[in-house]
């Protein structure tokens, strides 16, 4: 109890982000958001791509808990509720559909799934 | 010459005046000289639609025109003073502009009917229903092809020559102008398979056309200038009247007052056939022959010379107008003798003497002596009329043989004599043979020349006579006299088969299927009734037409034709001139029957010793090839045109076309192929392209934009 | 204030990513690593020298920070699946502790439930579930799609493009922030009190046993305490009662309060999403059955076309009349 009135105490302190640490955590959120695209851009099994863009989500996720201790508005944290929400829902839509696709081709390549190409003509 | 066109100023607008300020209501049973022929024309269709293959279209055509004619003389007969007869309404705008200006337009469709009208109706009614009377003969073969087209071409030029003759404003006569025109063209191409029918139908058209655009601004012109088309009306607004009052600004138009006579003109050298643009009158032969002596000998060609005679108060407004006329009728006629002088085909020879004598007619109207060009006008139409239908009899008969190098002794053969005799009096007249009316008439002419001082223009007229009775005589005494010879036609009937033209071998041994039997041997026939009848009744027209000069004058003295001056009387004519005229005309015969007559050879042989002397070499060939001004407007217009047109065709294909059609409709299609490997299925790749378009917009909205704002806000004005 | 350096940076960790992405020699990759995570630190550094401070990172911060963008790395350079979903827990858990740091305790523990508890469990399974089957070549063998990335030098542009962006609007936009003023915040902590009536009369009754809230309470900050009216215990006028220090609500609170009080829709709406999201998943999930023009027109109580009733194909033939109807098989 004590520790917990002490911990309340240590938050009860409340101190908004500075902008440098504001800048550090934004940065982060930018260096995991790039690397997620990366991923997604350059990885060809469907799984990870789509771990990649949780990965973004996750850089999202930072940015808005950052500014959210920076304006001291809960609102941020509301809003990484539902980039959950919508995480969890897409997590188990697309991997529904990655299980179907793996069925039809008994792959995860990415680029098997090209029928909408254009053919070239000459 | 200028001073004597000036003193005809004022004397003859008096008369004008006089002519055009008592105008009378006319009675409206007038209106069938016009209703006639399109009743006619639009029962030749309901016959051809019918396929009722008998002479009925040609007879439903006669009788119309005949009524018609009828009409005519019983409007003669009770005609008083100028009448204006109204029969529909056709243009009657009135307006009020933005500044309380009022304008109007106003055209009806309605007669005005002087003398002059009525002497022009008279023959022109006439002599159309004796032409078609002989065309029902003539045009026998076609029964069962074209003869219904034939007479439906035929209303719609009597139609269209009413109007134009008939005609109360400008816009009615530039109607029936191109109504002529337009018959002209059906008619010359009357032998549509025939690819130089149709060729020089499209000339006639085409040349037609710069004169008939001459004629349009001329209309238009004396709109702008005088805002009205009427010629005289009862309110006294009419463009006759206007000029009789002198009430309009002469220095306010300037040009475009003293442009008007030069296009009329222009109209009219291109109706009428005079340089520069007659070059479709002598292929327009390529016609039926009574079209070429109704059409393009007696009746519509004159009415260049109706039009100037009738505008005559419009023709002043310049004082060099006249005289470019008089001296542009006086070289046709030369240029034109001397050409007819060299062919050996009938009915080409007509048509350049026509073209010449209608150079005289233009002589007449621009000496100032109206009454000189009627006169020959009407004694031209039935003399050139005799001729062309005789020449026509010979082409029927002949197998459609028209070299003079080819028939001879016509007078001697059994059933030619009608035809023989009456071309001979047609000659006289052409000739202008002494006591002929050819002869009275040219006379009127050429006095008047000799009276208003042009001596050059007056003996270069005598030479064009003198020739003119040479190559008139050339034909009578080559075809008619001589000993019996002849060969036949290429042609089962004297214009071209067309259906067995192109094998003209076996044409001949192939039995016609349309012919009669008379036509079937190699034998010619003679003209029968309808033919001989019109061409007696004719020659005896002719013949009377030489007594009628004081008839003649009486009209064109009360129309707004009249010249009334001082140099117009008979007594300033001097006396030589008639003498002189005479002695030349028998000069002329006398040179024709040494060399075609009496020794035949002789001809030849001065022919082939011009050719042999290089100084004189040129002369035969050029006019035999018609002084190559055909050739030299082939080279000079046509052939440019045709470059030009291939230019612009090229430049609209591969400019216009593929440059901006096609390429505009390639440039996406390019643009898509070229994107196209953008699009290669792969998810990552779409991928990669929308992180890149996210960043560039990124890019251009936060990056960019500051630096754009300013020049953004100076380019759109700020608004944003 | 010139951020070239950073951007310099920023290459450098593109290059790096590059190297590690592309399929090459151990010693190679583990040079990209090394260069890559030196330019993620510089970039750190540089942004802190950009913004004026003495450039020093929170050492917790740049401890989580850094394991979260090495395990990102790893996540996105790993050739197994298995691995990677690993990697992501990792970069999960040191997001949690960012999150920590960022005083948002709820949600550092749901994203840690949620995320590395639920959602990588999926992940899992399905990685389990779409394995290669073994057999060819050696039954470890990875498939060639893990390992050779595809274009990893565009991805790796594309993803420097969008950084260098991401780094200029932090760049020029964070010094232009306003700074919040920590006494006007903890005032507007302390408001969402009043919402809590519940929570609020127990703090009361706590401070001043028996006394009554007043209807319309009013949490104010005087002095650094906040103090609410109410009426005490054997008094009729409303009076000040100071709140205790620790009465002040903590994270938990005050998200489940905005999230009710300020985005009750959307919070209806997130339950839609994953409802329907499960619809979704139930719908995939189900073997599929394909039917033939006959079936369908069964099914929907039309009798069969003619001209197979008469002559069966051979698709039908097979299918045979002893075909389970398509209704039983679902």
């Amino acid at each position: 109890m004590n520790w917990a009135a002490d911990s309340c105490a240590f938050f009860a302190a409340v101190q908004p982000l500075g902008q440098l640490a504001l800048s550090h955590y934004l940065i982060t959120s930018a260096a995991l958001f790039a690397i997620g695209l990366i991923g997604f851009l350059s990885r060809r099994n469907m799984i990870i791509m789509f771990l990649c863009t949780e990965l973004m989500f996750q850089a999202a996720a930072i940015a808005m808990i950052a500014f959210s201790r920076f304006h001291l508005d809960v609102s941020g944290q509301v809003f990484v509720i539902f980039i959950l929400t919508v995480a969890a829902a897409e997590a188990a839509l697309a991997l529904g559909l990655v299980v179907l696709l793996y069925r039809r081709r008994e792959t995860l390549n990415a680029d098997v799934w090209s029928e909408l190409r254009e053919t070239p003509t000459p | 010459m200028t001073e004597a066109v000036q003193l005809s100023l004022g004397s003859g607008w008096l008369a004008a005046v006089d002519a055009a300020r008592s105008v009378i209501a006319g009675p409206s049973w007038a209106g069938w000289i016009l209703w006639l022929p399109l009743i006619s024309l639009v029962l030749c269709g309901v016959c051809a639609a019918l396929k009722i293959h008998t002479k009925l279209p040609a007879w439903i055509t006669v009788g119309s025109l005949a009524i018609s004619f009828v009409v005519i003389v019983a409007l003669y007969m009770s005609y008083r003073q100028p009448m204006e007869i109204p029969l529909l309404d056709w243009f009657n705008l009135n307006w009020r502009s933005n500044d309380g200006q009022a304008g109007s337009f106003v055209a009806g469709f309605a007669f005005y009917v002087d003398k002059l009208t009525l002497l022009w109706m008279l023959f022109v009614t006439g002599l159309g229903t004796l032409i078609a009377l002989y065309a029902s003969e003539y045009m026998e073969p076609d029964v069962k092809r074209g003869y219904a087209r034939f007479f439906a071409g035929i209303s719609v030029f009597l139609f269209a020559m009413s109007c134009l003759v008939l005609a109360d404003n400008l816009v009615m006569l530039y109607l029936g102008w191109e109504g002529v025109g337009f018959a002209s063209y059906w008619l010359i191409g009357y032998y549509y398979t025939r690819p130089s029918a149709v060729a020089a139908a499209k000339k006639a058209f085409i040349v037609n056309r710069i004169g008939d655009l001459g004629l349009a601004l001329g209309i238009w012109l004396i709109y702008y200038n005088f805002g009205t088309v009427e010629y005289a009306n009862a309110q006294g607004t009419g463009l006759f009247q206007i000029l009789a009052s002198g009430s309009y600004k002469h220095e306010a138009g300037g040009w475009s007052i003293q442009a008007i006579p030069f296009l009329l003109m222009l109209g009219a050298f291109g109706k009428s056939a005079q340089i520069p643009l007659y070059v479709w009158l002598p292929d327009a032969m390529e016609g039926p022959t009574p079209v070429s002596a109704l059409i393009h000998a007696a009746t519509m060609v004159t009415a260049g010379v109706y039009l100037l005679a009738r505008m005559l108060p419009v023709m002043e407004l310049h004082p060099a107008a006249l005289p470019t006329v008089a001296w542009i009728g006086g070289l046709t006629a030369l240029l034109a003798a001397t050409i007819g002088m060299a062919q050996y085909d009938i009915k080409r020879i007509w048509a350049y003497s026509t073209v010449s004598q209608l150079g005289f007619m233009f002589v007449g109207v621009g000496v100032l002596t109206t009454y000189g060009a009627a006169f020959h006008v009407f004694t031209h139409a039935f003399f050139k009329a005799v001729l062309f239908l005789t020449g026509g009899a010979v082409m029927h008969g002949f197998a459609g043989q028209l070299d003079i190098r080819k028939i001879s002794g016509l007078r001697h053969m059994p059933g030619w004599q009608i035809t023989a005799w009456t071309m001979l009096v047609g000659c006289l007249c052409l000739a202008g043979f002494p006591l002929s009316s050819g002869f009275f008439s040219k006379d009127e002419i050429l006095a008047q020349v000799f009276a208003v001082h042009r001596p050059w223009l007056g003996f270069m007229l005598l030479f064009t006579a003198l020739l003119t009775a040479y190559y008139t005589f050339r034909v009578w005494f080559r075809v008619c006299a001589g000993p019996v010879s002849y060969e036949m036609g290429e042609e089962h009937h004297g214009h071209g088969d067309d259906h067995h033209h192109g094998k003209a071998d076996t044409g001949h041994k192939a039995p016609p299927r349309h012919a009669p039997p008379a036509h079937v041997a190699h034998q010619p026939h003679p003209p029968r009734f309808a033919i001989n009848f019109v061409l007696v009744v004719i020659t005896v027209g002719a013949i009377i037409s030489t007594f009628s000069g004081s008839w003649v004058m009486d009209k064109v003295s009360h129309s707004s034709a009249a010249v009334l001056h001082a140099a117009d009387s008979h007594e300033h004519h001097p006396g030589w001139v008639p003498w002189l005229a005479g002695t030349i005309a028998v000069a002329g015969i006398v040179v024709a029957w040494h060399f075609h007559l009496a020794s035949r050879k002789s001809a030849d042989a001065l022919r082939a010793r011009l050719l042999a002397n290089p100084l004189t070499r040129w002369l035969p060939t050029a006019m035999e090839n018609k002084w190559y001004v055909d050739e030299f407007y082939e080279w000079m217009i046509v052939t440019p045109l045709w470059i030009f047109a291939h230019a612009l065709y090229l430049f609209d294909r591969y400019v216009i076309d593929l440059l901006f059609v096609d390429g505009v409709a390639r440039l996406p299609k390019w643009m898509g192929r070229s994107f196209q490997p953008l699009q290669n299925g792969v998810l990552q790749s779409y991928a990669v392209l929308m992180a890149g378009g996210v960043g560039l917009a990124i890019l251009l909205v936060v990056v960019l934009m500051p630096h754009l704002r300013p020049w953004l806000i100076g380019f759109f004005g700020g608004g944003g | 204030m010139d951020p070239t350096l950073a951007y310099f940076a920023i290459v450098l960790g593109a290059v790096a990513l590059y190297l590690v992405l592309r399929p090459g020699s151990r010693a190679i990759k583990a040079a990209g690593a090394i260069l890559g995570l030196g330019a993620f630190a510089w970039l750190l550094v540089e942004a802190g020298r950009l913004l004026g401070a003495d450039g020093r990172p929170e050492s917790f911060f740049l401890i989580f920070s850094v394991i979260a963008v090495a395990s990102a790395v790893r996540l996105i350079t790993h050739p197994k699946p298995v691995y990677s979903a690993l990697y992501f827990i990792m970069v999960v858990l040191s997001s949690a502790a960012l999150f920590l740091l960022l005083q948002a305790e709820f949600m550092a523990f749901a994203l840690v439930i949620v995320y590395a508890g639920a959602i990588l469990i999926t992940y899992m399974f399905v990685l389990m579930l779409a394995q290669q089957a073994p057999g060819a070549g050696r039954p470890d063998a990875q498939p060639e799609y893990d390992i050779v990335p595809r274009e990893p030098g565009a991805a790796a542009f594309v993803g420097f493009i969008m950084l260098t962006l991401l780094s200029y609007m932090v760049f020029t936009g964070a010094p232009m922030l306003p700074v919040s003023d920590p006494q006007k915040a903890q005032a507007l902590i302390w408001d969402k009190l009043e919402l809590m009536r519940g929570e609020l009369q127990a703090m009361v009754e706590r401070v001043a046993p028996g006394s009554r809230l007043v209807d319309k309470p009013d949490v104010r900050m005087m002095d650094d305490v906040a103090a609410v009216q109410a009426i005490r215990a054997n008094q009729t006028e409303p009076s000040w009662i100071v709140l205790p220090a620790d009465a002040i609500p903590n994270n938990v609170q005050l998200v489940g309060v905005d999230l009710v009080w300020k985005f009750p829709v959307s919070l209806e709406l997130a339950g839609v999403i994953l409802l329907m999201a499960m619809f979704g998943a139930v719908v995939l999930a189900r073997k599929q059955i394909e039917l033939g023009e006959d079936e369908v027109r069964e099914a929907a109580g039309m009798r069969r076309l003619a001209l197979h009733a008469d002559e069966p194909s051979e698709h039908q033939a097979s299918a045979g009349p002893g075909r389970p109807r398509p209704g039983d098989e679902s």
